[in-house]
């Protein structure tokens, strides 16, 4: 790192003397980048945050409440419910994620045709959402969709997928599942082709048995992937919209109304004020369950 | 974990199947009359096959518009997010310039930014700006992409600069440099953003569906969500047999070209997503 920044000093000062327009480039270079995170980025997040003190309705001039969105909205069971709601299918979600994805990849990791099952794997995640929750609408209608028609094929009960708030929730969980899953599995493998052999090798030589290797050097090597897999997926649940929008709308009785949909909601409402506090809400959500990740996973690194 | 060899081609077997069926599925039953889409989901019959449930989608939504906007969308968006990217890594990557550490932070903060906190002032600037239901508004707010920005930081870095400096000495300018040294040695790398930025942006649906309402610049994804909403509260009739069909035939329509792109670049998307985990 020091020498690079050395070199970088000494070539900048070679350049100064012989070409002085140099300095401008690097502002040329990122100018289009600042300017558009400035215009769509940078100020509409301070926007947010000075509507999130105000009771804005989309019209008039912003008149001061201090923290009253605030406190309305941690004190409302309607936010807690759609962030319990997030954290349900975070539950649903995130753990079976890592558990499957890792799987997958390490029996990957050494087998033939790699090519073909990464592509087959990661084709869901490709593919549109919002096309893909039709799909699932249909797949998982309660009368006459394709799951309980095999369910009953085989003498299973049926299931309310979509009318009941359980089977909603799981429906909205395996799409986003289904949806992500072989992202985590090419992240991973990425991550495992890290690890040299010769780790495994010794391994081997010293006894040790294919769980215990597996316990003891894949998944300590890997866990820097795996908590970027966790992070990635608690951003995912976190923010999920599109998903419980198309496939149930947030119902039934708001059962996969996430915190996302939540906030869409004080959209359609005109309670801007109010949603830019629940934006606010969120973002804080979000960072300290993405710290609460790494945290977690780098401290089982150090033991 | 050591897997027996069969094991482990089982268990990769499974995971393929069940990633592929519910799009095979999704494209033969589009294919299938109506009523066999409910009466027996599982079967194929390649005799029983028609193209009506495509046919009566085309009467229900505009479909092409769909594709003319989304079309304009991806070309314009993911053309200024090709250029846009690699300049600003390339200057990450290659200058000293006071302001650096902090612009450099803030790409790395934006990455983990929820999208859904923008939307709201996002929708309000639009709004002041006169830009609602506009492909200024579809475009430009997603120009820039942090992630786009942070790799072709990492890609950029790998160029020796010895190569630059020659450059230099030879008396190019440093726009001729970028352009005719570091964009053609970046080739792979920008293949792999390029398939990344279209499939996002081709994906595309809670901007889309904020940012418009009106039909005229509705993307396809937008397009089908509303098609999806119709039929959920009943507008197009409570004959679900003949609205299922419709449904899985815009479904496809708006899949293929990605499946396309998909087939034809995969190897590029997979190194996109690679290196997004092995530099994060």
């Amino acid at each position: 790192m020091a020498t690079l920044t050395e070199a970088a000093t000494t070539r900048r000062s070679a350049q100064r003397t012989r070409r002085p327009r140099v300095k401008a480039a690097p502002y040329l270079f990122v100018a289009p980048f600042v300017l558009v995170f400035a215009a769509f980025n940078a100020y509409p997040i301070f926007f947010a945050l000075q509507l999130s003190f105000t009771n804005w309705h989309g019209a008039g001039a912003l008149e001061i409440i201090g923290f009253a969105n605030y406190r309305y909205l941690l004190t409302s069971p309607d936010f807690w419910q759609s962030m319990a709601t997030s954290g349900v299918l975070w539950l649903l979600v995130v753990p079976a994620q890592v558990l499957v994805a890792l799987t997958i990849a390490v029996a990957l990791r050494k087998a033939r045709f790699r090519g073909l099952f990464s592509a087959a794997l990661i084709a869901p995640f490709v593919t549109p959402l919002v096309a893909m929750a039709q799909v699932w609408i249909i797949l998982f209608d309660q009368d006459f969709g394709a799951v309980n028609h095999g369910l009953s094929s085989i003498g299973l009960p049926t299931i309310g997928w979509l009318t009941t708030a359980a089977g909603a929730k799981v429906a909205v969980a395996l799409l986003v599942l289904w949806r992500t899953t072989g992202y985590a599995v090419i992240l991973l493998m990425a991550g495992l082709s890290t690890i040299p052999t010769e780790v495994y090798e010794a391994a081997r030589i010293d006894g040790a048995s294919a769980w215990h290797q597996f316990w003891s050097i894949t998944v300590p090597l890997v866990t820097r992937t795996l908590s970027f897999v966790v992070v990635i997926g608690t951003l995912t649940v976190f923010q999920l919209f599109a998903e419980p929008y198309v496939v149930t709308g947030g119902g039934p009785f708001n059962a996969t109304r996430t915190a996302g949909l939540y906030l869409y909601k004080h959209i359609t409402n005109s309670d801007l004020g109010l949603g830019a506090a629940n934006s606010m809400l969120l973002v804080l959500m979000v960072l300290a369950l993405s710290l609460a990740s790494i945290r977690l996973l780098r401290s089982r690194e150090d033991s | 974990m050591k897997l027996g060899a069969a094991a482990r081609y089982g268990l990769l077997t499974v995971a393929g199947v069940v990633s592929l069926a519910p799009l095979l599925w999704m494209m033969v039953s589009s294919l299938k009359p109506g009523g066999a889409i409910i009466a027996s989901p599982f079967s194929f019959d390649p005799g029983q096959l028609t193209l009506t449930n495509f046919r009566s989608m085309l009467e229900t939504i505009p479909i092409g518009t769909g594709f003319r906007n989304t079309a304009i969308v991806v070309l314009v968006k993911g053309a200024l997010t090709m250029v846009f990217c690699p300049m600003a890594g390339f200057a990450f990557a290659k200058y000293a310039f006071p302001g650096k550490r902090l612009l450099f932070a803030t790409v790395l903060t934006t990455l983990m930014l929820p999208t859904l906190v923008l939307l709201i002032p996002l929708l309000l600037e639009m709004s002041q700006l006169g830009w609602v239901s506009t492909f200024q508004a579809l475009i430009l707010p997603g120009a820039i992409d942090a992630f786009g920005v942070f790799w072709m930081r990492q890609v950029i870095m790998a160029i020796p600069d010895e190569l630059l400096d020659a450059a230099r000495v030879d008396g190019a300018g440093e726009l001729r440099i970028f352009t005719s040294i570091v964009v053609p040695v970046i080739r792979p790398g920008l293949a792999a953003l390029g398939v990344l930025t279209f499939i996002n942006i081709y994906n595309d649906f809670v901007w889309p569906v904020v940012a418009v309402n009106d039909e005229q610049h509705q993307t396809l994804q937008v397009m089908l969500a509303a098609l999806a909403q119709n039929i959920r509260s009943g507008q197009l009739g409570a004959d679900w047999t003949s609205v299922w069909g419709q449904l899985l035939a815009a479904s496809t329509v708006a899949a293929i070209p990605v499946l396309i792109v998909f087939v034809v670049l995969q190897r590029h998307l997979i190194k996109g997503v690679m290196a997004g985990s092995l530099k994060g």
